[in-house]
């Protein structure tokens, strides 16, 4: 019965490619074996595969997709990429860059990426605006040989380079410190961000991985922050109102939000982990003093730049890990300093951590802040 | 002669949506660094098509004087449906794009029974199913995902015989077997009747109830159409309620732009169709022109202002459909 359907399905395929122009799967890409190029920058996730494609001659043309555009940290991982991209050693081998954010549309982000393959652009980077959307793309990418890089917000593929930060980790940083310094039995309010992500999802699942197999009884109250200052300090502030008291915060995004209702509400100095945040960040340092202790993990909007070396050294024929992990910038009291962890004179939504020293990128805040969002 | 000018005087709306569409189409085109290509045309279309087939579903409801909030969230339900259901053998396949197709048109029949029987307005019955089907699409997909059979979607979202995206051929093949038999049937008829002037075709005897049940059907059809394609361009479902709410109110602008009377009883699917094309071909064009991103919304809403203007600058003064016959 089964091979009746494979000849039926092979009958209907074969009618539909008739007089269609369905283009063959042929990948850009070899399959090689480990290990890749930079290891200490281009770090592979376990399991993952290492990807080669043929050496191309300079100068190249490099697209940037960006889909969702309102929030600090996407205009930020843009302002990054120009920065990068316009570095002196980077420069001369870009002829081309162009960024550009289509919106949560998923379609629109299939067609922003169709016009770069069409244009002909060498490498094309992509924030997936969803993980499984994005996949069509990167079967048309691989078939016309284009060299495609998603990162932050995973793509469900093992076809394409991925450069990300671990984002199960990023949670399991905050449960740890939550397990060490929270008493047994506390209760734990935990933030979330914005719901239906894929690094929402694992971050949370992260964290109780560590919290609940602690054997330390904790509750856990779940509240829906978005990643968003705003959204975070009220639903902080909703929650101590209905619970009174907690042991302790994890907020996964916009924290200086959280903390900023923990103070106004007077609750007693709790331990606090959030994102590593401009905002959170100096608030930390401020109220050290009255004994409020954090942590701050974050994951640097400077992936972008990474994700351009990453693009460079494809093109260059190197062998890259099909997964690449960077490392996480981690911040503990009593170690946060103005100047390096935070920044006054800028936003609180600011990244102040711009380094990936293994990459050899490292970008000050001047370079970052001088670059207009096209 | 007389009868060209009647039939351009009756057709004034969309013919200028298509000429306004053709205008942008062909600067993006010149301009676009990709040039004339066939790749190029695929791309515009596959991100057309859907928008464009959910204006017409939204055209059929605005016809008879009724607005579908839900268009764009029906679109989201039967994109997360598609992509549990059309996958498989070929049997399991079409069973699939039948059992969507179904959903949408059941959908589409929920609310006109809410807007005929339950006598409420269109505008807060669509507003509420329309978060009912945005429940049931993240009860379906809380994450976007699932699979689709991937050659069929690689093949509806090419080209046939090396120059035609097959997405246009799609469009018109629900245009030729949803829209034209709609408009030439009595019940069709109907509708236009029902919205230009409720209570006048109720006195002549026309069942008012019928042609509303009708026209939301049809309504819910196309939105499920429009999903099931946009499953064939991301190869998934996603059920994210901003999309639906985004789609919802693009497919009013594009029916203004084709130069349908949101008062009712005036205009066609056609316009709705160049106007969805040219609200896509708007944000192509700023991107062809590297206008920056974060003012992108901004030149949007202004280029938008504009063609709604133009294509509704007469029909806006319409009460009455009988007005274009003069």
């Amino acid at each position: 019965m089964r091979k009746h359907h494979h000849l039926a399905t092979a009958a209907l395929v074969s009618i539909l490619a008739l007089g269609a122009g369905v283009a063959s799967a042929a990948d850009g890409y070899k399959v090689v074996s480990g290990p890749g190029y930079l290891p200490d920058c281009f770090t592979p996730f376990p399991k993952s595969a290492f990807f080669q494609w043929a050496k191309k001659p300079g100068p190249y043309r490099i697209a940037l997709v960006n889909g969702f555009v309102g929030n600090t940290w996407r205009i930020q991982m843009i302002k990054n990429a120009k920065g990068y991209a316009s570095e002196p050693g980077v420069k001369d081998q870009i002829k081309e860059f162009a960024a550009i954010s289509t919106g949560t549309d998923v379609a629109a982000q299939v067609a922003a990426v169709d016009n770069y393959i069409n244009q002909g652009f060498d490498a094309i980077l992509t924030d997936a605006v969803s993980p499984a959307g994005i996949a069509p793309v990167i079967r048309r990418a691989n078939a016309a040989g284009v060299v495609m890089i998603n990162f932050d917000n995973r793509a469900d593929s093992n076809k394409i380079l991925q450069v990300n930060v671990d984002t199960f980790e990023m949670g399991r940083i905050q449960g740890r410190w939550m397990v060490d310094n929270v008493k047994p039995g506390g209760r734990i309010l935990e933030v979330r961000g914005l719901q239906g992500t894929g690094a929402d999802r694992d971050r949370s699942k992260g964290f109780h991985e560590i919290v609940d197999s602690s054997g330390k009884n904790y509750e856990v109250i779940q509240v829906v922050g978005n990643w968003d200052s705003g959204t975070s300090h009220k639903v902080t502030a909703d929650a101590i109102a209905v619970y009174g008291h907690f042991d302790g915060v994890a907020n996964q995004g916009g924290s200086d939000g959280s903390l900023q209702a923990l103070l106004d509400a007077k609750h007693p100095m709790i331990p606090i982990a959030g994102e590593g945040e401009n905002g959170f960040n100096q608030m930390c340092a401020e109220h050290e003093a009255e004994g409020l202790k954090c942590l701050a993990v974050a994951a640097p909007p400077a992936i972008s730049s990474v994700a351009i070396k990453a693009a460079l050294s494809a093109l260059q024929g190197e062998v890259m890990p099909q997964d690449i992990a960077l490392p996480l910038p981690v911040t503990k009291a009593p170690n946060f300093k103005q100047g390096i962890s935070f920044f006054p004179e800028l936003g609180s939504g600011f990244f102040p951590d711009n380094t990936f020293p293994a990459c050899s990128v490292d970008q000050s805040t001047e370079e970052i802040m001088k670059q207009v969002v096209e | 002669m007389t009868n060209v000018r009647i039939w351009l005087a009756q057709n004034y709306a969309p013919i200028l949506a298509g000429l306004v569409f053709a205008a942008m189409f062909a600067t993006y085109a010149t301009k676009g660094s990709a040039g004339w290509q066939v790749a190029v045309l695929d791309t515009a279309a596959n991100k057309a098509v859907a928008l464009a087939l959910i204006s017409m579903a939204q055209t059929l409801v605005i016809i008879t004087r009724g607005v579908d909030l839900s268009a764009g969230m029906i679109f989201i339900m039967t994109n997360c449906i598609a992509s549990a259901l059309v996958t498989g053998t070929p049997g399991d396949v079409a069973l699939g794009i039948c059992g969507v197709l179904l959903a949408g048109a059941l959908a589409g029949l929920c609310n006109g029974l809410l807007v005929v029987f339950g006598r409420l307005p269109s505008i807060i019955v669509t507003l509420a199913t329309g978060s009912i089907y945005s429940g049931i699409a993240l009860a379906i997909r809380p994450t976007p995902g699932g699979s689709i059979d991937e050659d069929l979607a690689d093949f509806l979202t090419s080209h046939l015989f090396g120059a035609i995206p097959t997405s246009l051929v799609l469009l018109l093949a629900v245009v030729l077997l949803v829209w034209v038999p709609f408009r030439m049937s009595v019940v069709g008829r109907h509708c236009y009747a029902a919205g230009s002037a409720e209570s006048a075709a109720y006195m002549s005897g026309v069942s008012v109830s019928r042609a509303k049940l009708v026209a939301y059907t049809l309504s819910g059809l196309l939105s499920g159409i429009a999903g099931l394609f946009v499953t064939f361009v991301t190869y998934s479902g996603d059920a994210g309620a901003t999309i639906g709410g985004a789609y919802t109110l693009n497919s009013i602008a594009a029916v203004v732009i084709g130069g349908t009377s949101l008062y009712g009883g005036a205009g066609g699917a056609i316009g709705s169709i160049f106007g969805a094309f040219t609200l896509r071909t708007i944000d192509d064009l700023l991107l062809a022109f590297g206008l920056p991103p974060l003012w992108q919304p901004l030149f949007q809403g202004i280029v938008l202002l504009g063609a709604v203007s133009l294509g509704a600058v007469r029909i806006f003064r319409l009460r009455n459909r009988m007005e274009v016959f003069q």
